[in-house]
């Protein structure tokens, strides 16, 4: 279908964006989840600004020990940067398992963290890295920790005026594993259900555990339980099944057409124990 | 699509059910509510905007309250329709004392249809979950 009419402005600038953002127009990065809205004509903004163009946001950096990847960098470029596979390869990992080529070369981290759509992936790996994310508006420049950033489905901490300017991960230790994995849904590539799982291991125990889960409610979270369970011990299959049954402990599990809210708890449990297994493989 | 739930609100019970019943509460309480008139005995015209991530709609609807039974429990139905789609609920809400505040549960049945519910069949149940607790949460804001 054909979207109903409406301006587009394609700014040079980050400054000049976030002008017209004050102004009420609405952001386009990749336009992977906004134009098929508007196509469908669910969704029908007057203005829209296009941060795609913008090449001040698109970027991989590294400085004192943290990776900073800037809001317009796409899935495609996570998922082939060399300075991410070898630093940060949780998220580019989980940026191979978005969707399918089409939308990893269009969509962008930025569109995708700040739409915080329940089945997104990124929001697992973001949760387990202890991610921070800059967001800037025409008067505001702050950091906000991916713990607060994700409130519920498609809410996050972002103001109406603000946008994500980079997202920040750590260069992963010495001795840390590092596992993405998700039940695929089958058309979409969403997660149903996404878990992503960082080990790091001292002197032969495990010293940090950290369980990113997306897909199986409304907002993406850190199994804490789940990880404390884990800590100081070796990683026996045992002990990695007994601490993955804890991973939906508690949960507000959604339920859809796909999946209900218990095969999605099992999911959870079946992929936690898959994803901490593999990174503690990565460990060595 | 069945919905069940409970919320403690920081209200004796008398209270919140003085209070659900007012429409002026309400139209606060009821997330992207513009407007609750009043058309009967416990009927009223509802308007409404609803804005999730980049899709936007307005409702316009009917809420009835019915099976009244103050102070302990009484009967939701909701029905609205717009340009994306319908909605049609009702269900159950109980009141009970707790912890010096109210305990509400709710019990229903809930169908979405149209373009929304073609396309978004996946993103139904999460975002019913999030307007109740939005619902409750502004509720108890417009309490205090």
């Amino acid at each position: 279908m054909i979207p109903q009419k409406f301006e587009y402005t394609a700014p040079k600038t980050l400054d000049e964006a976030l002008l017209l953002l004050a102004a009420g127009a609405k952001p386009l990065a990749g336009g992977m989840s906004l134009i098929p809205m508007m196509k469908l004509r669910l969704a029908a903004p007057e203005h829209l600004v296009d941060l795609g163009k913008l090449k001040d946001l698109n970027y991989i950096r590294e400085t004192d020990g943290t990776l900073h990847i800037g809001a317009t960098t796409t899935h495609a470029e996570i998922e082939s940067s060399p300075i991410l596979r070898k630093k940060c390869p949780l998220l580019a990992e989980t940026a191979a398992a978005i969707g399918d080529v089409q939308v990893r070369n269009m969509g962008t981290i930025g569109g995708s963290v700040a739409h915080a759509d329940p089945a997104a992936d990124y929001p697992a790996a973001l949760q387990a890295l202890e991610a921070k994310l800059a967001l800037k508006g025409a008067k505001s420049d702050r950091i906000v920790a991916a713990a607060d950033f994700f409130v519920d489905a498609f809410t996050t901490a972002l103001q109406p005026n603000e946008i994500i300017r980079e997202v920040i991960v750590p260069v992963e230790a010495a001795g840390t594993g590092t596992s993405y994995q998700k039940m695929f849904h089958p058309a979409s590539g969403f997660a149903i259900v996404g878990i992503a799982a960082r080990v790091r291991k001292k002197a032969g125990n495990i010293a940090l555990v950290r369980i990113g889960v997306t897909g199986l409610s409304n907002r993406p979270y850190r199994a804490a339980t789940a990880e404390k369970a884990l800590e100081g011990k070796l990683g026996s299959a045992t002990e990695i099944q007994n601490a993955a049954a804890l991973v939906a402990k508690g949960v507000d599990a959604n339920s859809d057409l796909h999946a209900s809210a218990e095969y999605r708890r099992h999911l959870a449990v079946v992929h936690a124990a898959r994803a901490l297994m593999t990174a503690l493989a990565r460990t060595a | 699509m069945k919905i069940s739930g409970s919320y403690t609100l920081p209200l004796p019970p008398e209270r919140t059910y003085q209070m659900m019943q007012d429409p002026e509460v309400l139209a606060r309480a009821i997330p992207g509510c513009e407007g609750l008139e009043k058309t009967g005995e416990g009927e009223y015209r509802m308007k409404m905007q609803m804005a999730l991530a980049s899709l936007s709609g307005a409702f316009e609807g009917r809420v009835r309250i019915t099976d009244q039974t103050p102070s302990l429990s009484f009967r939701l139905v909701v029905e609205g329709a717009g340009r994306i789609g319908f909605v049609k609920g009702e269900g159950l809400l109980k009141l009970r004392a707790a912890d010096g505040g109210t305990e509400v549960s709710y019990e229903g049945e809930a169908q979405v249809g149209g373009t929304i519910a073609a396309v978004g069949q996946r993103l139904i149940d999460g975002t019913a979950k999030m307007m109740i607790k939005k619902f409750f949460e502004k509720f108890a804001e417009a309490a205090s």
